[in-house]
């Protein structure tokens, strides 16, 4: 188990610093005497035969015919990572496909532009294309139009897409896999998927739909072996983003919130690594901050929603308003002297972000700047805040965030307003080739030769 | 001697409560929907009423809204208890799902609150329609397009209280739209560019599941110029897949 | 009866079996994986037990002394059991220690295995060093060190016991009872007012399992006496401010969410199957019922027998038991293997 410095000794988590608290053994002492390596305890004490994986369940459909599971391959060059009773989960880490979040694309620009910069850092090849729907789940959560047929149909189908998509550039089919975004479509998409695995009658309803639509693989379901969010990427890449940062976040003390939908949502799936706070928070975001050198400060409502509410947010916002400040800006700023709150979520930055301003209307006035770990990670890398971290779009002020940082972002913001006008003039930079994306359909060219295959073959 | 009734003799009338009675068979029905939708068994096991539902609950801070009330109410079909709670109380929750993480009988309340919130639609409750109102620009763009919120749908009209700039570079839209580095996002009405044959396949999603029925019964003015719209793309495709068989020739 | 009974385990139920028998006449040999007998009560610390408030060290290990100063009784420790082969009446068992041991019949008390709290990281153990467990706060009493906040060694003006930490959790796939959590918390919380009088304790909790006559004396005395709370609030969540710890639940009675801070959390942590039991299971070849626990062939008829003819189980190998109960089947256990060996006896003599 490698150790990554401070948090291999315990802490106290009390006051505003992670300190470690120098208990001698005795007076640290656990409930069991016995002492096993912690990883193997967790998964010891509640393991398969106590909480069902639903995992076991999709492999013994694919040995009975029922369905065709999208495999993590060599291709992906997957890392292992560990869930949150120490089973294992694989994370792929190239050749992925984007799924991309509506309201990050929306409204959030920097947050996808920064995982695909990040990737393109870090040479791991992927797909984005503009055969993708949303997963809808924000809607059906927000208003209940919708179902778990209907989301079913849409998980599968995108899925589907996803296994296909490479076929357009005359590649073996599965060589990309699904990555997605949003917090709240992964939630979506791990609960889904076990509906769909413990329901024959569910997928049989969701299989004559998808037969129509021409989106089965031998006639049968095709489901994808493990669900992954950007963040859980991000949290394997960690070290190799650590080697290219160029920005010193030392001085940053950071609030990490975690998303409702990532977590809590099937929460055996979601990733806890004994070198982040001895797994005892959810992994993401939290290690990728330590990694980088920011000081992560504990405060008392880690585990609270944000207040989004899905419906609360576009049609109820004195809720979402009241909740977001009261119960995690406040606390942030008051509590933990906080200098960025970090997310991984589409809603949750939306919320956090976009609820501040009008605290001044009720004397509430707190400014923290609001960003997502890959928009924090792309700045501790170089990343220009305006052309590529797109923080503009941001109401929060992330400006003194960038001042702590060393970031010259008046200088940013004057070399922003001169590349608009190469815009004007359609002088664009794009972070791929726009041509690859479209793979099908009205748009799509196909390549004059197929693109070499990927090292490591396919699936 | 007893008096005589003259005059016609009024309705039955109970004037301690202004809301209309509800007859039994339509709150069994409502219960009854709710019961045996595939999911319930799913959500519902039982109830050590313990509390850490609304303990976490956001919406039991700011709402008269219990998870746990909503837990009690359906397991003990409470048929009264559960049609009152469908008219205002299941909009309260917000969908966080902490109360499904922590539930110590693996219930979960936040699901069940969507199976009510689909019945309640379902039953066309003037409830229903009353809250998703301020929703119907977003249904619109998530049944016509796929995506949730379109970059020209954040105006300062819409979400005056997110403060006084979309963006903090003056610029117009479609220009910094297209200063994003991604190519796909260089659009203004969708939240990324959304190919017309997936709009297509998502419209015949929509149908076979029952969703477009859905929408009608909330908003039937939406649910036309949701209709208009799709059979324009669906034109649209048919075309194309004309001019590609001809090509092929 | 040339041959012994092996009686593995020598916690309150082995304890009480290998005395039973030995009072009887019968050879035992008693074999524990620990470098002491005592089991959990003197293993982990215990304090006073309930209901007779008597020390464990004195209790239990009056019950050490017993054993260890028969004749009857041959007593190896730092041993397991690695293999086991035969059948009633003529059974080898062969130890870690080299030791073969040819018995009779078996009687296995090999106990039980407390929760780990790290399986509930949201309850704050681990990440907060004044997140303690019951046993913990045993072992403050019995090493006379006193109930004081690990992180900074002060008294605690407010203490809150969380109950059901390790049971009744679907979550984590342990829909049990442990049975005498309720008990020892209400004792505990009682010992804590009696040290710190300044001290508030608050218990949160879905039921209050103070069984048999224990209610009087613990449920109804903690609060007569001692001013200890009771809050019907399983708590959902522990975190920190920086100055004291949070705790988040749902006063289900008043019906209202509830956050409360204390200086100090007690889990009280439930008894989980022996974590050797797929081991001794398969060494044993004894048959586990559906949560891991040594299962019993016949709930009353023959209580004390296994799957395997001639193998017999007490105490908390069961199950969550209490130490009262686990001595108890220990002699019914041992009256079980006793006339099973003279039956053997008298059959090999036909």
């Amino acid at each position: 188990m490698d150790k990554r410095g401070d948090s291999q000794t315990t802490f106290t988590g009390h006051g505003s610093e992670w300190k470690p608290s120098n208990l001698t053994p005795a007076e640290a002492q656990k409930a069991t005497s016995w002492v096993e390596a912690r990883i193997d305890r967790r998964s010891m004490l509640t393991n398969k035969d106590r909480v069902e994986d639903v995992r076991d369940i999709m492999w013994q459909l694919e040995k009975d015919g029922e369905i065709v599971v999208h495999r993590v391959g060599d291709v992906h060059k997957p890392v292992m990572a560990r869930t949150l009773y120490g089973w294992e989960k694989k994370i792929p880490t190239t050749n992925l496909w984007q799924h991309k979040s509506c309201g990050q694309c929306g409204n959030i620009p920097g947050y996808p532009s920064s995982v695909f910069w990040l990737m393109n850092q870090l040479d791991v090849r992927y797909l984005d294309e503009t055969d993708q729907t949303s997963c809808t789940a924000w809607n059906y959560h927000g208003s209940g139009i919708g179902n778990v047929v209907s989301l079913s149909a849409v998980f599968l189908r995108n899925f589907h897409q996803a296994y296909m998509s490479a076929k357009s550039q005359g590649l073996p089919v599965g060589t990309y896999y699904p990555l997605v975004h949003c917090g709240t479509s992964f939630g979506n998409y791990k609960e889904v998927r076990g509906f769909l695995l413990h329901s024959a009658k569910l997928r049989e309803q969701v299989k004559q739909i998808l037969g129509k639509l021409g989106r089965l693989v031998d006639g049968k379901l095709l489901i994808p072996e493990e669900i992954v969010h950007y963040s859980e990427w991000l949290h394997v890449m960690r070290d190799r983003i650590k080697e290219r940062q160029v920005v010193d976040v030392s001085n940053i003390r950071a609030t990490i919130h975690p998303a409702c939908h990532v977590y809590k949502m099937v929460p055996e799936d979601v990733i806890y690594d004994d070198t982040v706070m001895e797994g005892n928070r959810v992994a993401v975001s939290t290690g990728l901050m330590q990694t980088l050198g920011a000081n992560v400060i504990d405060y008392s409502t880690w585990y609270d929603c944000c207040g989004f509410g899905f419906r609360h947010i576009i049609g109820e916002r004195e809720f979402t308003r009241s909740f977001a400040i009261d119960r995690k800006i406040k606390v942030a700023v008051d509590e933990a002297k906080a200098d960025v709150m970090i997310g991984h979520d589409t809603g949750c930055i939306t919320t956090l972000d976009k609820n501040q301003w009008i605290g001044k209307a009720v004397g509430k006035v707190y400014a923290l700047p609001i960003m997502a770990d890959c928009q924090f990670a792309a700045l501790a890398l170089g990343a220009h805040p305006y052309k590529l971290a797109q923080l503009h779009w941001h109401a929060s002020p992330f400006e003194t965030l960038l001042e702590k940082l060393g970031i010259d972002w008046q200088k940013a913001k004057v070399e922003f307003e001169k590349y608009l006008e190469e815009v004007k003039a359609g002088r664009i930079e794009t972070l791929y080739d726009p041509k690859r994306a479209i793979t099908s359909g009205p748009g799509y060219v196909k390549p004059q030769k197929a693109i070499a295959a990927p090292a490591g073959g396919a699936e | 001697m007893t008096a005589q009734m003259t005059a016609e003799r009024p309705a039955i009338s109970d004037p301690t409560s202004s809301k209309p009675v509800v007859p039994y068979e339509k709150l069994e029905q409502v219960f009854e929907d709710i019961r045996s939708h595939v999911l319930y068994d799913h959500e519902l096991h039982g109830c050590l009423n313990c509390g850490i539902c609304t303990a976490t609950c956001p919406s039991a801070h700011y709402y008269d809204y219990s998870p746990r009330e909503i837990v009690q109410l359906l397991w003990t079909e409470n048929l009264e208890g559960i049609y009152d709670a469908m008219q205002e109380k299941i909009w309260a929750c917000a969908q966080c799902y902490t109360c499904a993480a922590r539930c110590p009988f693996q219930n979960s309340p936040g699901g069940l609150v969507m199976l009510m919130r689909e019945v309640a639609i379902k039953h066309g409750m003037q409830s229903a329609k009353d809250v998703l109102r301020p929703f119907s620009r977003v249904l619109l763009k998530v049944i016509s397009t796929g995506n949730q919120l379109a970059p020209n749908m954040i105006t300062r009209d819409a979400f005056p209280d997110w403060g006084p700039n979309v963006t903090k570079i003056d610029a117009p839209l479609n220009i910094l739209r297209k200063a994003i580095p991604v190519p796909t996002m260089h659009t203004m009405d969708t939240a990324w560019e959304v190919n017309l044959k997936t709009s297509v396949e998502l419209y015949s999603i929509w149908e076979a599941t029952g969703v477009l029925d859905q929408l009608e019964q909330v908003d039937e003015n939406l649910f036309d110029v949701v209709n208009d719209v799709m059979d324009e793309k669906r034109d649209e495709y048919k075309e194309w897949l004309e001019e590609q068989a001809e090509a092929a020739e | 009866m040339n041959r012994p009974v092996l009686v593995v385990g020598g916690g309150p139920a082995g304890l009480s079996a290998a005395h039973a028998l030995a009072a009887a006449g019968q050879r035992v040999v008693l074999v524990d994986k620990a470098d002491r007998l005592g089991g959990a009560p003197i293993l982990s610390g215990y304090a006073k037990l309930v209901p007779s408030g008597e020390w464990a060290k004195d209790a239990i290990g009056g019950m050490v002394k017993r054993v260890e100063n028969s004749k009857l009784i041959d007593v190896r420790k730092n041993a397991s059991v690695k293999s086991f082969t035969g059948g009633p009446g003529n059974f080898r068992a062969t130890l870690t220690d080299g030791a073969t041991v040819e018995a009779s019949t078996t009687i296995l008390c090999t106990g039980f295995t407390h929760f780990d709290s790290i399986n509930k990281p949201e309850w704050g153990f681990g990440t907060y060093p004044d997140v303690v467990t019951t046993t913990q706060v045993e072992q403050m009493f019995s090493s006379g060190k006193g109930v004081r906040c690990p992180s900074d060694g002060r008294e605690p003006e407010r203490v809150a016991i969380l109950l059901c930490v390790g049971s009744r959790d679907r979550q984590i796939g342990r829909e049990w009872c442990s049975k005498i959590c309720c008990t020892v918390s209400s004792n505990l919380a009682m010992e804590i007012r009696e040290a710190l009088p300044k001290c508030n304790v608050y218990i949160y909790y879905m039921d209050i399992r103070t069984f048999g006559l224990y209610e009087g004396q613990y449920y109804w005395e903690s609060q007569e006496k001692y001013k200890v709370k009771y809050i019907k609030a399983r708590i959902a969540e522990v975190t920190s401010d920086g100055k004291r710890l949070i705790v988040k639940g749902e006063d289900t009675l008043v019906k209202r969410p509830i956050t409360i801070p204390f200086d100090m959390v007690v889990h009280a942590i439930g008894m989980d199957p022996n974590v050797d039991n797929m081991t001794l299971s398969a060494v044993f070849d004894v048959k586990l019922e559906k949560y891991g626990h040594i299962a019993k062939a016949s709930t009353y008829a023959n209580m004390s027998a296994t799957s395997r003819p001639g193998v017999f189980v007490a105490g908390a190998a069961t199950g969550p038991e209490t130490i009262d109960d686990s001595i108890a089947q220990g002699q019914s256990a041992a009256m079980a293997a006793l006339t099973a060996a003279q039956s053997a006896v008298s059959e090999a003599a036909e």
